[in-house]
């Protein structure tokens, strides 16, 4: 199944680029706007060959691990804490998908002024964005625990903590795993975001500031770079999901 | 009343959400007066008492204005054209098969990455702004009409065709109620996609609008106007979220899947 | 009182034989549902089809209204072949949730009603009409939902009989509901065709319900299906709850068992093996429609 959507995915990837070439062959289109294709794939040849992509990318990198380390610890912690009343889940539960609703990115202003153009806004950026969906799901998933198996276990005997750990956790980790996944997701494109918009470094810094160099083949080779990562990182969380969601 | 009882009505929980958020002002008021350097944050009773000079500042008041602007024609573009090209996908099945795939890879890119290609082509002002909502704006009302379009149960199918029905009727009669509840949840979400577009092209470039005070601001460190304008754009989208989530409520009155 | 004529056939089936592509992954692959069979039902009776599991009575059931072509062989309707289905001659009940849930039941009918092209002034005449024929006129602005499961049926059975086809096709039609109401059912379904004289096809899994609803019983082998025998029950219209007790009944029902109880074992062997039975697949996924 999987393997025709793929199949449709290329095909249509193969069409764009050719589209692409056509383009810029027949048309008058300013090479500013729409580089030939060839050009930029050569200009990406470069970059990945001179290894100049390797400090953006670690930049990027470790800014989206901090901050999605720094959403999922005390996103889920939180969340266990909140979870154990179901007063206090009903009282917040409002509060917190209406922050949610707020595109986080207008705050990264507030960060830039506070922690300079460096990692540390954009790590900030990167929390607040990640850090309410995990909350929200991670609640979600432990309340779902269904009752009856607690009270099974219950009746066998098991104590707070082998309730813990044989009935909550198990019953929670797929919704917490894919809050998570869309953790992290978040937090790559906030960091993204966020070095697009004013930064000193990292991949999005690279995109933008090849923009204002007016460089359009850099440009588009670096957008091309960081559209290969995203990819690679959403196949990477999809098969780990498929294997996770596996095993027992 | 048991003092559990007492705070578990709905009433009360509204209070205690009313405090939670006076105390947050609290912690924010004290962390800006006594703790954190006045050049960086500033405290809600000052950023309240210098609202007004923030909005005779000129062209803040037009930015807002621009910024509501963009939004709407952004949000009506969006459910229009999220709704044809839904309905394109998702009514036949070869075409599901074909264009899903594409779709889900077009919304799985990072959009961020061709904004520069975007402010490129349709300049730094009111239109980049407007196509960069669209582009985010149209996924969840697209993929919430195809998906619902192929979640409809294949008796109903069935039975459309059993009893008769021209392709029309069998669109306005079962479709297209399978297709509305789901259609009204993704107006919201629509309307913060094309918000979080339109913020996004706003703070990567722009000439006079929000995006520009928040540089300004920044640059000559003014936190003061800096949280005013933040703070002015946050109650907007909270109430934009909050009417749509009302109105959501009121026109779906039943849930039948 | 309705008398059935032998000679006057409404459903004619000649040869029929049915096979499904490979639809199930297996490529290349032809998964024979129905054998060659032939059958004829009478204007007017009640024919119950009844077999296994997979045997193939609802792709016959299919063909017969029309949502199925047979890969070999024919079926006529009141003479004519049977290309796509006929709204105005044959009307369906389904299992349970074939009903809107998004309209009551009064408008179910209406839409119903709207896709045979009934004139609009008459349409919500004959919807109460027939919710009033089966005893559910005071829930006409229910929603589907919120009625039991045997007021469902009720509702979908009005839908088809506000149709005012000559034939009906049912589709184990109680299937999804407890014993009791099915015997109550079964006995009001009685009483309100012997009224109508409707030629009606059914299909059931119940031995009890086959022989209490049925003229005629045509029992159906296992896969590929064909007519093993067609049993005549010989009892008239409406049937009371005492011919459940009679000898008659015991007699009839236990000619079933045995008849399928072979099928019904080799069935369950084939199926522990992970052959799949059609049902509404049949109907769904074997055209190129949606």
């Amino acid at each position: 199944m999987w393997q025709s959507n793929a199949a449709y995915q290329v095909g249509f990837v193969v069409l764009v680029f050719a589209a692409w070439f056509f383009a810029t062959q027949w048309l008058a289109i300013s090479p500013l706007l729409m580089p030939d294709p060839v050009n930029v794939i050569k200009r990406l040849a470069q970059l990945l060959q001179s290894l100049e992509w390797m400090d953006p990318f670690w930049v990027t990198a470790s800014e989206v691990l901090s901050a999605f380390a720094l959403s999922s610890v005390l996103g889920i912690a939180l969340s266990f804490v909140l979870s154990r009343s179901l007063w206090v889940v009903k009282t917040f539960d409002p509060l917190l998908n209406g922050i949610n609703a707020v595109p986080a990115i207008l705050f990264f202003p507030l960060f830039a002024l506070l922690f300079g153009l460096g990692p540390g806004s954009k790590i900030a950026l990167g929390f607040t964005i990640s850090f309410f969906p995990i909350v929200i799901n991670t609640t979600a998933a432990f309340g779902r625990v269904e009752s009856i198996h607690l009270k099974a276990a219950t009746c066998m005997g098991a104590s707070k903590w082998q309730l813990l750990r044989y009935v909550l956790l198990p019953s929670a980790i797929p919704m917490i795993l894919s809050g998570l996944r869309m953790g992290l997701t978040l937090a790559f494109l906030s960091v993204l975001g966020g070095e697009t918009i004013a930064s000193f470094n990292g991949l999005g810094h690279q995109i933008a500031e090849s923009s204002q160099a007016m460089d359009s083949e850099l440009m588009y080779a670096w957008i091309l770079f960081v559209i290969a990562v995203s990819f690679s990182l959403n196949t990477t969380l999809s098969l780990i999901e498929r294997i996770g969601g596996r095993a027992p | 009343m048991s003092q559990v009882a007492f705070l578990a009505k709905a009433g009360h929980r509204n209070w205690v959400r009313c405090l939670f958020v006076a105390a947050l002002l609290l912690l924010w008021e004290c962390a800006a007066r006594f703790w954190v350097d006045p050049m960086f944050l500033s405290p809600p009773s000052r950023v309240l008492g210098q609202m007004d000079a923030l909005f005779a500042r000129p062209g803040v008041l037009q930015a807002y204005g621009d910024l509501m602007a963009e939004l709407l024609i952004a949000f009506v573009v969006s459910v229009v054209l999220g709704l044809l090209l839904g309905l394109a996908v998702g009514l036949a099945k070869s075409t599901r098969e074909r264009m899903m795939p594409i779709v889900l890879l077009l919304y799985g890119t990072p959009q961020i990455t061709i904004l520069p290609i975007v402010m490129l082509a349709a300049g730094v002002g009111f239109g980049s702004k407007v196509i960069f909502g669209i582009t985010h704006g149209v996924f969840p009302v697209l993929l919430s009409v195809a998906s619902s379009l192929q979640k409809v149960r294949p008796i109903y199918h069935v039975s459309a065709r059993a009893f008769g029905a021209t392709p029309w009727q069998k669109f306005r009669y079962i479709l297209l109620p399978c297709m509305l509840p789901s259609f009204f949840s993704s107006l919201r979400l629509s309307m913060i996609a094309c918000l979080l577009g339109v913020l996004l092209a706003e703070l990567f470039a722009s000439t006079k609008g929000i995006g520009f005070f928040t540089r300004q601001f920044t640059d000559t460190f003014d936190p003061t106007s800096l949280f005013g304008l933040i703070s002015v754009a946050v109650v907007l989208a909270i109430a934009l979220n909050a009417s749509l989530a009302w109105m959501q409520s009121r026109w779906v009155t039943r849930q039948w899947t | 009182m309705f008398v059935v004529n032998p000679l006057d056939i409404a459903v004619e089936i000649k040869g029929v034989s049915h096979s499904f592509e490979g639809a199930l992954g297996q490529a290349g692959a032809e998964l024979m549902a129905l054998s060659t069979t032939d059958l004829a039902i009478r204007r007017g009776e009640l024919l119950s089809l009844i077999g296994p599991s997979g045997c193939g009575k609802s792709t016959l059931l299919n063909m017969m209204g029309g949502l199925l072509t047979p890969t070999s062989g024919e079926v006529r309707v009141n003479g004519a072949i049977v290309t796509a289905p006929m709204p105005k001659t044959v009307s369906f009940v389904f299992q349970e949730n074939a009903l809107f849930p998004w309209n009551t039941i009064l408008d179910n009918i209406v839409v119903a009603l709207t896709f045979q092209n009934v004139p609009s002034g008459e349409r919500l005449d004959v919807a109460h009409q027939a919710l009033k024929a089966v005893g559910l006129s005071e829930f006409a602005q229910y929603y589907p939902d919120q009625l039991s499961g045997g007021m469902r049926q009720r509702a979908a059975l009005a839908r088809a009989l506000s149709l005012k086809t000559d034939i009906i096709l049912m589709d184990e039609p109680f299937a999804a509901l407890d014993e009791q109401t099915r015997m109550v059912l079964g006995e009001d379904l009685s009483t309100l065709l012997n009224q109508t004289g409707k030629t009606i096809v059914l299909v059931t899994h119940s031995l009890g319900e086959a022989v209490f609803l049925s003229d005629r019983i045509a029992v159906i082998s296992a896969r590929p299906g064909r007519v093993l025998e067609v049993i005549e029950v010989g009892e008239p219209h409406p049937r009371h709850p005492e011919f459940v007790t009679s000898g008659k009944f015991a007699e009839l029902r236990n000619r079933l068992y045995a008849l399928l109880h072979d099928e019904i074992r080799q069935t369950l062997s084939t199926q522990a093996m992970g052959i799949p039975s059609a049902g509404l697949q049949s109907a769904a996924g074997s055209s190129r429609h949606d």
